[in-house]
Order: C-alpha cells, then structure tokens, then sequence
C-alpha cells in the first residue's frame, strides 16, 4: 500500500472518512480545514493513496503550545530553562477503519514525529504531548510516550516523549549500523 | 561557379533553420579576482571548456536546489561514514514552506504540570524499537 502524507487540502474527500470515534470524523470533516487556513489553530496532515489521491485514509493535527516557567512545581523549576517550555500537541491521530491494521497509524506517529524534530531544530521544542484515549495509551506507549500523572477526570490521557529521545531515534535509524 | 556565390547559396541554405532557433542572450558577470579564480578552478576540475556550459550546469544544479527546498524537503550531503550536514543557504530558506504551526492552549492539571516538568529535568529515556522503526528515512 503506497501511502502519501501531505497536508489537507480543501478539496480532499473526507466526508466518507471513518474511524469508528464520532468526535474524531467530526473534526476532520467539519474543523480540521477551517483550523488550518481561517484560524490557524491546528494543521492537519492526510494519509493518501496513489489511486484514490484525494480520498483520506487517516490524519493527525498537530500545533505548538508552551507551558510558562512559573506554572510548574517550584522544586523542578532550578532544573528547568528560564524561558517558557515549547512544545509539539498532538491533537488527533485516527485512521479509517477500513484500513486499520494496514501500518497507517505507524506511518502517520512517524511522519508526526519526523515534523517535531524538523520544528526542534528550526524554531526549537522540547517535547511532544498527545491527548491519548486510555485503550489507546499502550500504543503510544510501545514508541515511548510516557504517561503524565493527573489527569482530569474523564479526560484523556496525556502523554509525553522528549525530543532528545526523538533525535537520538533519528541519529540511531539513519547510522550506517542501524540501517543493515 | 565562383566560390563567393556557393557560400552565398549555402549561407541561404542554412538560413531558415538558422531562425527557428531561439536566440541566445548574453550574460555579463561582474567577477571578484578571487570568484573569477573558483571559476576557472571549478571548470578546470569539471573539465568544462566554456562559460555558457559552466553556467548551464550551475543553473541546473540551482534551479534543483530551488525546487528541493520549495518542496520543502532538505539537502543533505552524507559522509562516507555517514555524518550528515544539511545545506543552510539563506537564498533557498526563503522559497521553502513555513514550518511554524500554530499555537494552542493545553488545560493543565497541577499534577500533570508536576509531572512534565520531572520528565523534562530528567535524563531522556531510550529509544523503544518501535520509535526506531518510526524514525528511519
């Protein structure tokens, strides 16, 4: 399955996107456009295959956001940068499910990663946060995702990868060893 | 036939073809004594023996790196030991797509906020296989 991940385009098929979660066809049928060219709160990147070029099989939103010093724990705050903490969210990841179980939820969490490191080394981040559904935390967890403690009732999970561990991924993926 | 008709005839010959051909513009170039000495280098290593060939392949190799970075993929030059640098040419950064994604709040609970900043001052874990896999190019 030759897959293509590109950003949303406007005229791209997304009305028969389905990935069994009602909020998560919503957003990208009714928000995930509007998100990224009117309002700018979010971009969203499409999964594509070469027959059906405009037809979306699976998508993440990703945006930036940062936490200010002075909102952490003062104990952790001496170990912490003087500035504001950046950080990737991302937002949603879903994949149709009649492709589920095809690799396209790897190929659309590296292809996310990949962006994160490209925004660590152009503007500077020091993590990725997703909101995980709780039957969906032991997948992010098998990439490295560490689960944040406290989380709100009813909420989702969130979780944490650093993007030191990202880049040492890439380094190791790319050295001549790693590639054999 | 006197030779001077003959060359006129063939000149008359070659004409039409002659003018179906685009014509050629010149390109005058202001050289520094140090960039005319790279040039002459570059076309002696290159075994170019003019101007115009030397500039037609700078302007392919360019013209390249234009469409590479509009594309907004990288270059990169990879040892043979497999160090890699990525050209940074302030002149292609300006064709290439904005990176930047937009802002957005996240709602915080004091213990998720205690939670981060103790992942982010610790020392970062290793890879999983997974993260591995999800990183090769």
């Amino acid at each position: 399955m030759a897959v293509t991940i590109r950003r949303l385009e406007e005229f791209d098929e997304v009305e028969s996107f389905d990935c069994g979660d009602a909020p998560l066809n919503n957003y990208l049928q009714r928000h995930a456009w509007i998100n990224q060219q009117k309002v700018s709160i979010g971009v969203t990147y499409v999964a594509l295959e070469a027959s059906a070029p405009r037809t979306v099989l699976g998508y993440f939103t990703l945006a930036t956001s940062s936490v200010a010093r002075e909102r952490f724990p003062k104990k952790y705050v001496r170990g912490l940068p003087p500035y504001e903490l950046p950080l990737v969210l991302l937002a949603r990841l879903a994949v149709d499910k009649r492709f589920s179980g095809r690799g396209l939820g790897h190929a659309l969490l590296s292809e996310a990663l990949k962006i994160t490191l490209r925004v660590a080394d152009e503007v500077g981040c020091r993590c990725i946060i997703t909101d995980a559904y709780p039957d969906k935390a032991g997948w992010y967890a098998r990439y490295g995702f560490l689960p944040l403690e406290g989380a709100a009732a009813n909420h989702p999970q969130k979780m944490f990868l650093d993007v030191r561990t990202i880049r040492r991924a890439s380094a190791s993926a790319s050295s001549p060893a790693e590639s054999e | 036939m006197p030779a001077t008709v003959k060359e006129k005839s063939k000149r008359a010959a070659v004409q039409p073809h002659m003018r179906a051909k685009a014509p050629k513009i010149k390109f005058q170039a202001d050289l520094a004594p140090s960039e005319d000495q790279m040039v002459r280098r570059l076309k002696a290593e290159l075994e170019m023996a003019s101007n115009s060939d030397f500039l037609a392949d700078a302007l392919a190799l360019f013209r390249w790196a234009v469409s590479e970075r509009k594309s907004g993929h990288r270059i990169v030059s990879e040892s043979t030991s497999g160090e890699r640098k990525v050209l940074l040419f302030p002149r292609l950064e300006r064709v290439a797509p904005e990176l930047t994604l937009p802002q957005a709040e996240i709602a915080w609970t004091p213990t998720e906020l205690e939670s981060l900043a103790a992942l982010v001052t610790s020392k970062p874990a290793e890879p999983t296989e997974a993260l591995l896999r999800a990183m090769r190019h």
